[in-house]
């Protein structure tokens, strides 16, 4: 069983137009033109690890209200198994507007979503008895209003009590609390400033210095996003930089969580785990991802056709 | 052959036999389920907590044969029954039956399981007894329509 933790999902909902002029009635003809989908990373992860065949999947988190309902029967006919603290406020629903002509893009973020410290409460206690058959959790996304910054310390204290593998990727308070409980594997994005255990990031040494800074505070293993490359920092304290060779990205969505999943299939599937090639597993899937409109894995053989096109660095620090 | 595994509903939606009565019903209401099933500390299947049987619990006798005169009266009851019922374990209340069905048992012998007793819905186990979902009428229905359709074919 593979576990991955959402804890503020959404309904995502993409219209495209021919043009995106406000003040002005849309209407939407053709089904290619409308798309909804749950959304959360970890559980675009889920969806991936479901792709790749791995039998039992679950996602862990909150949903909330009638939509929650719609929301969770979206998951389960992805075949994963839902796992989720209904909580009474609605979940959240993003929107996205398309336009074709020009090429436009214009997203309004739903953040109303709130948990109840109850809910919070009965998450864990879910949490604790959920895990018992998973080896690995993947713990991914942004926290909820209502839920404290330290839920994904307190998550990662009880997956580690139960001496479980644990994948963080996460940002701002809730990514430097989380790092005490010793997560295996952590992965930082950027949400809404760059900056990382608040430190600004400009120039490579600043990703270095942050990379090792998490390692300091409990990380293992550290990938930190640098542009299109990806930082990587070995337990033994060597550093790496993986970059991906004449790509064409026209998709950003879905290309990390591509990244984790192919990181922890390899990790799964060899006896010999070596990180650079989990890394290069990793970026392979995300560049197939980039440079497709797909948001989902399909199979292993698409994107180990781009390892050919990566290559790894080791840095001097 | 078509197995559980192709039609069921895969959630871990549950209470522990340790949770209270009061869990029970705002999971309930929340998730649109009116039996939930009950499993222990590791996730594995122990019991099924029915709606029914907290009601038959809270309203006395007559559950079932309400007449209106009575109505008001009867609710009231079972309101003030509820004050205490709602912090007791669902285990004093919860069936510890054992109906789960295996995810890779065969459809068919679903459909003489549910075609030949009153459940609704049977919960759903892998081989080592955790919890994996549920089954219900519908998605027999759903079924026994695909066997119809491959068969006309």
């Amino acid at each position: 069983m593979i576990t991955t933790v959402t804890l503020n999902p959404a309904i995502d909902r993409e219209y495209f137009v021919e043009k995106n002029e406000v003040m002005k009635n849309q209407f939407i003809y053709n089904e290619e033109d409308l798309k909804i989908y749950p959304g959360g990373k970890g559980l675009i992860s889920a969806i991936n690890f479901k792709e790749l065949g791995y039998s039992d999947v679950q996602n862990i988190g909150f949903v909330g209200g009638k939509q929650g309902l719609f929301f969770e029967k979206m998951v389960q006919k992805h075949d994963i198994i839902s796992n989720y603290i209904y909580t009474e406020s609605e979940i959240r629903n993003n929107v996205k507007i398309i336009g074709k002509d020009p090429a436009t893009y214009t997203q309004y973020n739903d953040y109303t979503f709130e948990v109840e410290k109850e809910e919070v409460d009965e998450l864990i206690v879910r949490f604790k008895r959920s895990i018992s058959e998973s080896d690995c959790i993947l713990i991914a996304g942004s926290v909820p209003e209502g839920v404290d910054f330290d839920i994904y310390q307190r998550l990662i204290k009880i997956a580690k009590g139960k001496d479980k593998h644990v994948f963080l990727q996460a940002s701002g308070e809730a990514l430097k609390l989380a790092l005490e409980s010793e997560p295996d594997v952590v992965a930082p994005y950027f949400k809404h400033h760059k900056t990382i255990l608040d430190m600004e990031m400009e120039e490579k040494k600043d990703y270095i210095k942050a990379g090792k800074k998490m390692q300091e505070m409990g990380a293992k293993r550290v990938m930190i996003p640098f542009h299109c490359d990806r930082i990587l920092f070995d337990k033994n304290g060597d550093v790496y930089q993986l970059s991906p060779k004449g790509y064409c990205i026209i998709n950003w969505l879905g290309a990390s969580d591509a990244y984790n999943t192919a990181y922890l299939d390899y990790a799964f599937k060899t006896d010999r785990f070596d990180f650079i090639e989990a890394n290069l597993r990793g970026g392979a899937a995300a560049l197939w991802i980039a440079e497709n409109k797909e948001v989902y894995l399909n199979e292993r053989k698409d994107y180990n056709d781009c390892l050919d096109r990566l290559e790894v660095n080791k840095l001097e620090v | 052959m078509s197995l559980v595994k192709d039609y069921m509903i895969r959630t871990m939606n549950s209470v522990t036999p340790d949770d209270s009565i009061r869990k029970a019903i705002i999971l309930m209401y929340r998730s649109e389920q009116s039996v939930l099933p009950v499993v222990d500390h590791q996730n594995q299947f122990v019991g099924t907590i029915y709606s029914n049987n907290i009601l038959k619990n809270i309203i006395p006798e007559s559950f079932g044969f309400l007449d209106s005169s009575r109505l008001f009266y009867e609710v009231n009851e079972a309101v003030e029954n509820l004050k205490y019922v709602k912090d007791e374990n669902v285990e004093k209340y919860m069936a510890r039956n054992r109906d789960a069905v295996k995810e890779n048992s065969d459809m068919k012998k679903i459909a003489d399981i549910m075609l030949n007793n009153k459940e609704s819905l049977l919960f759903v186990i892998n081989d080592e007894g955790f919890l994996r979902g549920f089954i219900e009428r519908s998605n027999l229905l759903h079924y026994l329509l695909d066997e119809a359709e491959n068969h006309s074919k």
